[in-house]
């Protein structure tokens, strides 16, 4: 029992020095040699615990609790890179623990760049992106400033005028444009959306002034301070995001044998892997990145979450309760 | 330290208010008047996280503001540590209410946000609730340690618990709730950032605070009630690994991660 505190003892304090050295170095901390002496003993002591103390096998609360630990630690190990490095050396199971691919749209590929190397290992089957896109919450505000700091939010919606005030005048969207560019027609500035790969988000507005004369203003999403001199108004927009969506399909044998939507809390699972929605082409939306991770060991890891929730809420709660019912 | 002019501001002055009176009529031997005053506080804390969730439209508890908006309505776990576990410490929960909800009223950023993409998850609300609720558990039981600490023990006609016993019993409530949090927190990971455990400072400091409630129960169950100070330093220190969990963390620049957003 003693040892047991003093492992618990001395995992707070490790938890709390990993906390202090940031996740990447902890990640590194926690899986080398020495800890993982630490982590091996920490199983070995629950399960000479749970052999050793009757208490733990005949209460089953204590016994779900301890034996759920050791599958977390067990399945933890074994889904670990130390873990991976051993399944290939004794069973020859040569499989990726995680890394990055980036896939064009419309195109399809099976190389996955291992995490923290530049080395690129294949998948059994390829993934093919169909479309990439990025949803924005609606309504998306314009925000409007004076000089003297008087402030104003409107919905940008294209054509519809809003009043502002009576020395202000009323503001109106005309335009919303994805990529903007700046052409040169008869030696005047030209503003035109370009279907090209790109992006330049902005918005043409309209500003009419008291007495009837109108101006026009360009705000940029990309350069929110961009503002001219002679400019009445200080205005900017920005959208934000609500999801990034990858329209991915598997295809294994030149057939197309899964299909997903992708998104932040919606991965894919097949054949062993998990690909999450990690990154994207932030200048054109051309590609997506996804994370592609090993399942290896995550479903003890699962067991053992079930067990020690269910172990914890039986021992402190439920038979408690149960118990008051019986007398 | 910012005064806010508004319907939200207001209702977190007047559950402030309401509590405060409730404490100063409690210690003034009125407990039926400190009692109705409490239960009005209550009423002004659920209205008030009301109207911040149809004001923002999602379950608010995203960031520092809204959690502890969401802690200031400590009514319901007071009653049930009283008329359950048999617990005191009904006019200490009025202030423990005062001190969740100055930050929220006087410090952070009211500021609605909408939520980013990996906080869309149907975990969101069980995953935070569940925290908050067992953080609330677990004042409580610190409070009750002090009292074990100081020697104040209940008074013989009020059938509660002596403070030991007590925090035992209110931690016994509250960590489970912490597990479930800390493992719903994990499978969330998962699902959203790819991994169960990202070894992410916030996610290294809550299981530090789990690790000490863990270590309360192997001592308690070696030396039982010998050594009532030390199971109650117990307690307080894993509190104080709550207390740096749920601000330090992020409010800290030397703890930047994933949990970042939640400020």
């Amino acid at each position: 029992m003693w040892v047991g505190l003093l492992l618990i003892i001395v995992l707070i304090v490790l938890s709390i020095y990993g906390a202090f050295i940031g996740a990447e170095r902890a990640e590194q901390f926690f899986n080398r040699p020495p800890l993982v002496v630490y982590w091996t003993a920490l199983a070995m002591l629950l399960i000479i615990g749970i052999a050793a103390f009757r208490r733990l096998l005949r209460v089953p609360g204590l016994l779900l609790i301890h034996a759920g630990c050791v599958l977390i630690l067990i399945g933890g190990m074994w889904g670990s890179r130390a873990g991976h490095g051993l399944q290939k050396r004794l069973f020859g199971i040569d499989k990726i623990r995680s890394g990055r691919m980036a896939i064009y749209e419309g195109s399809s590929d099976n190389h996955v760049t291992l995490n923290g190397t530049r080395e690129q290992k294949k998948l059994p089957f390829s993934l093919k992106l169909k479309d990439f896109r990025i949803e924005y919450y609606q309504p998306v505000y314009l925000r409007i400033q004076t000089r003297q700091g008087r402030q104003w939010k409107v919905p940008v919606e294209v054509g519809k005028e809003f009043p502002l005030s009576e020395e202000a005048g009323t503001i109106k969207i005309v335009k919303e444009y994805e990529n903007l560019k700046i052409g040169m027609e008869e030696g005047k500035s030209v503003f035109f959306d370009d279907p090209s790969p790109g992006s330049n988000p902005a918005l043409e507005v309209q500003i009419t002034e008291p007495g009837g004369q109108t101006s026009t203003q360009y705000v940029f999403e990309l350069f929110p301070g961009h503002s001219h001199g002679q400019d009445k108004f200080l205005l900017r927009y920005h959208r934000v995001i609500s999801d990034y969506i990858s329209e991915l399909q598997i295809i294994e044998g030149g057939k197309v044998v899964a299909e997903k939507d992708i998104e932040v809390n919606h991965p894919l699972r097949f054949g062993g892997y998990h690909f999450y929605q990690s990154s994207y082409d932030d200048k054109a939306g051309q590609y997506t990145v996804l994370q592609v991770v090993s399942d290896t060991g995550l479903y003890v890891v699962y067991a053992g979450y079930w067990m020690l929730c269910l172990g914890v809420i039986w021992h402190m709660w439920l038979r408690h309760i149960f118990s008051r019912f019986k007398t | 330290m910012e005064i806010k002019y508004t319907i939200q501001g207001l209702l977190i002055y007047m559950t402030i208010a309401a509590y405060l009176l409730a404490f100063v009529t409690t210690v003034l031997r009125r407990p039926k008047a400190g009692h109705a005053l409490y239960l009005l506080g209550f009423a002004i804390a659920v209205c008030a996280f009301g109207y911040r969730w149809y004001h923002v439209r999602h379950v608010p508890l995203q960031n520092l503001f809204e959690v502890f908006l969401c802690l200031g309505m400590i009514y319901p776990v007071s009653l049930f540590c009283r008329r359950v576990l048999r617990v005191g410490g009904y006019s200490a929960d009025m202030l423990i209410g005062v001190i969740v909800l100055s930050p929220a009223g006087f410090i952070f950023n009211a500021e609605p946000q909408q939520l980013p993409p990996a906080l869309q998850s149907w975990l969101f609300t069980p995953h935070v609730a569940v925290y908050m609720l067992s953080y609330i558990f677990m004042a409580k039981a610190t409070f009750q340690a002090i009292c074990q600490l100081a020697g104040k023990n209940p008074k013989p006609g009020e059938k509660l618990l002596p403070p030991e016993e007590a925090t035992y019993r209110i931690i016994c409530v509250g960590f489970p709730l912490l597990t479930l949090g800390l493992i719903l927190g994990s499978y969330w990971g998962k699902l959203a950032w790819s991994d169960y455990w990202g070894w992410d400072p916030k996610e290294l400091w809550s299981l530090a605070s789990w690790l000490v409630f863990l270590g309360y129960f192997h001592f308690r169950y070696m030396f039982g009630k010998k050594h009532p100070r030390i199971n109650s330093l117990w307690a307080i220190a894993g509190t104080a690994t709550i207390i740096i969990t749920l601000l330090w963390v992020n409010l800290s620049r030397i703890f930047s991660g994933l949990h970042s957003y939640a400020t």
